[in-house]
């Protein structure tokens, strides 16, 4: 059944293409929405078809062989399985959130477009097996977002989307100069938990390889909006149309996380770094990152910015979970990937449901919307809370799992300084997310309360929020669901 | 001796014929007769290239059964035959691809000088890659020199021929101080053959003497090459003449005509003063550190000029520089990435030039602000200035990205060249990625998409400050948009013709990226025979 894993990734891109010859003939939005809808839903399922028939063994697959170390291969392991899921899940999600909030903006055609590609190209980037074919795949994935960037082509929207551009290939070639040297000292360029390096080739030439090592992580941190270079995130993020926002946030942001995975375990192997000046500056700049990021959102008063900032942080949760190379650790920071996705593409999808249907766009214009739109408000309550980590939301989970790691690593006085700095990111996170709620019931003149649920969303961008925050709730207070799963997939990563 | 041996010397003589021919024919049959001879030209050359690497050999052929001292020699190896299929597509599909710019920039009685030129062009290029013999090479380069000429000059307006007089100083200049370096190393050596300097060069290098003699030899003789090629601080003649010229003379120009003079350097590197001597005078530290600095410059330059072709041209400059930094590296596997990127670059730079008449639509040149929603009038130039623009960029599955990570292997074996290589490598990609994505969202950003709203009147659009361009235009007198001298439109067989071209050369492009085994071998295996 290998071919599944190929057809996933050229299926979404071969009906993308379809599109652009059929585009003229689609003449009302519903007809796009259904083409689109059918599209979406069958990659999600050829995903799960693929995680079904590998759990009797791993499927894999060679596109093709460009030289003798050069090559396109695709494999299904744990981690991309998880990766793919949790893609397909949301692209759905949100694609029927789209079909509503879409209705009013131009250029659908276009937006639908590179959505359906995208479906196919992070599905490919979460399959690679090799270097090379991640790192086409992700120059690819920033190529096919920038238009979501782009979208209403405003002279801000070029300019965030020049900032996207501009970051994110700038990161991309520092990593991809790491992959060159990773290459050079290699034979075979699988990826393979540990690492796949060949001892005698990296003889001598140790301190090289760390320092690309460094900028691996900085550049593909770049995607994951880590500290040097997170400064595109705030500007592109809340610049796009809401499901692109949330998809930005939720999604590809954490390509750059499955990025630094794949070339910190799988390429170079974690025994590696462990100890070294990379992983204590790794760990370093992730912490001032979740710290600055939550800062800046707290201060920040336009409230898809204020979630961009927040998605700084939160990213950088898991890029720590990751540098203290623990597997309890690195349990946590997994579980941070599928919650942070969870609970930010909600809280996205609130955010443009209020600009949408109140125009309100910062964040102190929110008196009394609680009124107006109960729903997606105690939605985008029950999410906060989750982000915050609440016990029993499911926010709470991974940050025990990543304090827990933080406590058990040896890596001196930073097992404490890390969960210090998480408690007070989690504080500011309930100093920036609360306020909306607070405001949005307590406050604001009574006489709006005349028409409750008169600005609430349509049912078809409602039941979205609803199940994404159910979610943020259910496997907070059922984790097992999934942390059997992800339990397996953080031992095969650090064996 | 088989007969197949004289195919190099009948492919430099069928062009010299075509030449000849070209100038009492008429504009149409002059045509055929050049593509016919081009055509002809890559039919042998690939031939001829498919024999030697089945042989696995090279060979030496005497001209007109004189022997070593006095007679002339033809030397042909697999990077010769690769060099030689490469200039001849070039030049084919140029002039094919280019008959509407022909036909609308030309005056209708010069119409079959421009296929004499070409032809004349093709055959010097020829003469210089097959050349054993390093005062053949010299009167080939003023051949060359001449041909280059009269292919910017023959758009007769005061500023072609004030590009065209700039590019004459600048090349005399170039193959002045290859001339010194070539009578230096006569009067050392007592040969001009070039198995017979190689040998008595290790002669006097095993000596020890005449050392300060042979580095200023290799000097004169590098620097002379590097200004014909265009290598950065001699690099101001390139823009004017690229973006100024007809269509095919800047393809042709851009593509190949420039790379005839590296391969010479690298000729002059392996079998005139012999690798191991050439690396004791140092030049190849000059060569690295002239083209990291073109691989910036250029790109800079190119951000700061706000016209397409213009923008073109500057990315050519620091492309000569990327294929420098590999000859610099100096290490065989540098050499190879450096003929490979020759041939990715001479491919994508053609490529660029081609789709950019398109866009110019009979004007001089076009603001990169203009481009806006061009990319639905013109799907065909559009997807294949994307492919090119991501070739360049070092896309993967585009032959750049493999250029690119041959150059990177190479160095990694060299010290500290590792690092300002790499680096270099990355910066100037970035500054590549700037200034050709934002032609790219020009192209495809605006209007057009949802057919029902066109919007290509909105306001916005990505535009530059191009003081440096329009200043250059200003000092000049004239203004980009008051050269629309021509009102024709390309007819629909141009159309498809011109279509057809850019797709094959995309098609190529893409082939060698996704299957890059075979040339990389034969540029392998022919550098190990060459010397």
């Amino acid at each position: 059944m290998s071919f599944l894993i190929p057809l996933s990734v050229f299926f979404p891109l071969v009906c993308a293409g379809l599109f652009l010859i059929v585009r003229k003939k689609l003449q009302t939005h519903k007809e796009i929405c259904v083409y689109t809808g059918v599209v979406m839903c069958v990659s999600a399922l050829l995903n799960v078809l693929v995680a079904a028939f590998s759990t009797t063994r791993e499927l894999s697959f060679v596109l093709i062989r460009i030289t003798d170390s050069v090559s396109l291969t695709f494999r299904a392991d744990g981690l991309s399985l998880m990766f793919a899921i949790l893609m397909s899940f949301m692209f759905v999600i949100v694609g029927f959130y789209s079909f509503d909030y879409m209705k009013h903006e131009d250029n659908t055609k276009r937006f639908y477009l590179f959505y359906m590609c995208l479906m196919g190209i992070l599905s490919g980037m979460y399959y690679s097996a090799d270097l090379v074919s991640l790192y086409l795949f992700y120059e690819m994935m920033t190529l096919f977002s920038l238009p979501l960037v782009l979208h209403s082509l405003t002279k801000e929207a070029i300019k965030a989307g020049f900032k996207y551009l501009f970051y994110s290939i700038g990161g991309a070639l520092l990593s991809l100069m790491a992959i060159f040297v990773i290459y050079s000292m290699s034979t075979n360029h699988e990826f393979a938990a540990g690492g796949f390096l060949d001892p005698s080739l990296v003889n001598g030439k140790e301190n090289l390889l760390l320092v690309f090592v460094f900028l691996a992580i900085i550049g593909f941190g770049c995607k994951a909006g880590l500290f040097p270079m997170h400064d595109w995130l705030p500007v592109a993020h809340p610049i796009a149309p809401a499901p692109a926002s949330a998809l930005l946030s939720g999604i590809i942001t954490k390509s750059g996380v499955l990025a630094i995975i794949r070339v910190v375990y799988f390429s170079v192997g974690a025994d590696f770094i462990k100890g070294t000046w990379v992983q204590y500056t790794w760990m370093v700049l992730a912490l001032i990152t979740v710290f600055m990021g939550s800062m800046l959102a707290f201060c920040e008063n336009g409230l898809k910015k204020r979630l961009a900032f927040s998605t700084v942080s939160q990213v950088s949760y898991v890029l720590f979970g990751l540098s203290l190379m623990n597997p309890v650790a690195i349990l946590g920071a997994l579980l941070h990937v599928i919650f942070h996705s969870i609970i930010k593409d909600d809280l996205f999808l609130v955010s443009g449901a209020i600009i949408h249907n109140t125009g309100a766009v910062k964040c102190d214009e929110l008196n009394g919307i609680g009124r107006k739109m109960p729903a997606s408000i105690i939605s985008f309550t029950l999410s906060s809370i989750a982000l915050i980590g609440i016990p029993p939301a499911s926010g709470f989970i991974s940050k025990w799992f990543l304090a827990e790691g933080a406590l058990t690593s040896d890596t001196g006085a930073f097992s404490y300084i890390g969960p210090v700095v998480l408690l007070i990111s989690a504080l500011l996170t309930a100093g920036y997310l609360l306020p909306v709620m607070i405001d949005g019931f307590f406050k604001g003149n009574s006489e709006d309360a005349k028409e409750p649920f008169s600005d609430e969303a349509k049912p078809l961008s409602l039941v979205p929020i609803i199940i994404l925050a159910a979610l943020a709730l259910i496997l907070g207070i059922f984790p097992g669901i999934i942390t059997g799963f992800l339990e397996g997939i953080a031992g095969s990563i650090l064996p | 001796m088989d007969f197949i041996m004289n195919f190099p010397f009948f492919s430099i003589m069928i062009c010299m014929l075509a030449a000849l021919s070209t100038f009492m024919l008429g504009r149409k049959a002059a045509a055929w007769v050049a593509k016919g001879a081009l055509f002809i030209t890559l039919i042998l050359s690939i031939v001829l290239t498919a024999w030697l690497h089945a042989s696995g050999e090279s060979f030496v052929y005497m001209m007109g059964h004189f022997p070593a001292p006095w007679g002339n020699e033809i030397r042909a190896g697999e990077l010769e035959g690769v060099m030689a299929i490469f200039t001849s597509v070039i030049a084919l599909l140029s002039i094919v691809s280019g008959r509407f710019s022909i036909r609308t920039g030309i005056d209708d009685t010069k119409q079959n000088l421009y296929y004499l030129i070409t032809c004349l062009m093709e055959a010097s290029l020829l003469a210089l890659i097959y050349t054993n013999d390093i005062f053949t090479g010299y009167v080939f380069i003023e051949i060359n020199t001449i041909a280059g000429c009269g292919l910017i000059m023959i758009k007769n307006t005061g500023r072609a021929v004030a590009a065209a007089v700039r590019y004459m100083v600048v090349s005399l200049v170039g193959s002045g101080l290859f001339l010194i370096g070539t009578t230096l190393l006569y009067s050392v050596t007592g040969h001009l053959l070039m198995q017979n300097i190689n040998a008595s060069v290790a002669c006097l290098a095993a000596d020890g003497s005449y050392k300060v003699t042979l580095t200023v030899i290799t000097a004169l003789m590098t620097v002379g090459l590097s200004i014909k090629s265009g290598l950065f601080p001699f690099h101001l003649w390139i823009p004017d003449a690229y973006a100024i010229s007809v269509m095919p003379s800047s393809a042709m120009l851009s593509g190949m005509v420039s790379k005839g003079y590296i391969f010479l350097l690298i000729k002059l590197i392996y079998r005139v003063i012999g690798f191991d001597v050439f690396e004791s005078t140092g030049v190849f530290d000059l060569i690295f550190i002239a083209g990291i600095a073109a691989m910036i410059m250029g790109s800079v330059a190119a951000i700061r000029s706000g016209y397409l072709r213009r923008m073109t041209a500057y990315s050519s400059v620091s492309q000569i520089g990327y294929i420098f930094m590999g000859i610099g590296i100096a290490n065989n596997a540098g050499v190879v990435a450096a003929i490979f990127h020759i041939i990715t670059h001479g491919l994508t730079k053609s490529l660029l030039f081609m789709t950019a008449e398109s866009f110019t639509a009979g004007k001089e040149d076009i603001e990169v602000g203009d481009l806006k929603g061009l990319g639905h009038k013109h799907p065909v130039s559009a997807a294949a200035f994307t492919a090119a623009a991501l070739s360049i960029v070092g896309f993967p599955l585009f032959a750049g990205f493999i250029a690119k990570m041959l150059l990177a292997n190479a160095s990694f074996t060299e010290g500290w060249r590792m690092y300002v290589a790499i680096g270099a490598i990355a910066v100037s990609t970035i500054l590549n990625v700037v200034y050709f994505f934002r032609c790219i969202i020009n192209l495809y950003g605006f209007g057009g998409f949802d057919g029902a709203k066109d919007d290509s009147d909105t306001e916005t659009s990505i535009t530059v400050q191009s003081e440096e361009s329009s200043s250059a235009y200003h000092r000049n007198g004239v203004y980009v948009s008051a050269q629309s001298d021509c009102d024709a439109a390309p007819t629909r067989c141009e159309k498809s013709v011109h279509g057809i071209c850019a797709i094959i050369l995309a098609v190529i492009n893409l082939y060698i990226g996704v299957a890059p085994k075979l040339l990389t071998a034969i540029l392998t295996k022919g550098l190990n025979v060459f010397n």
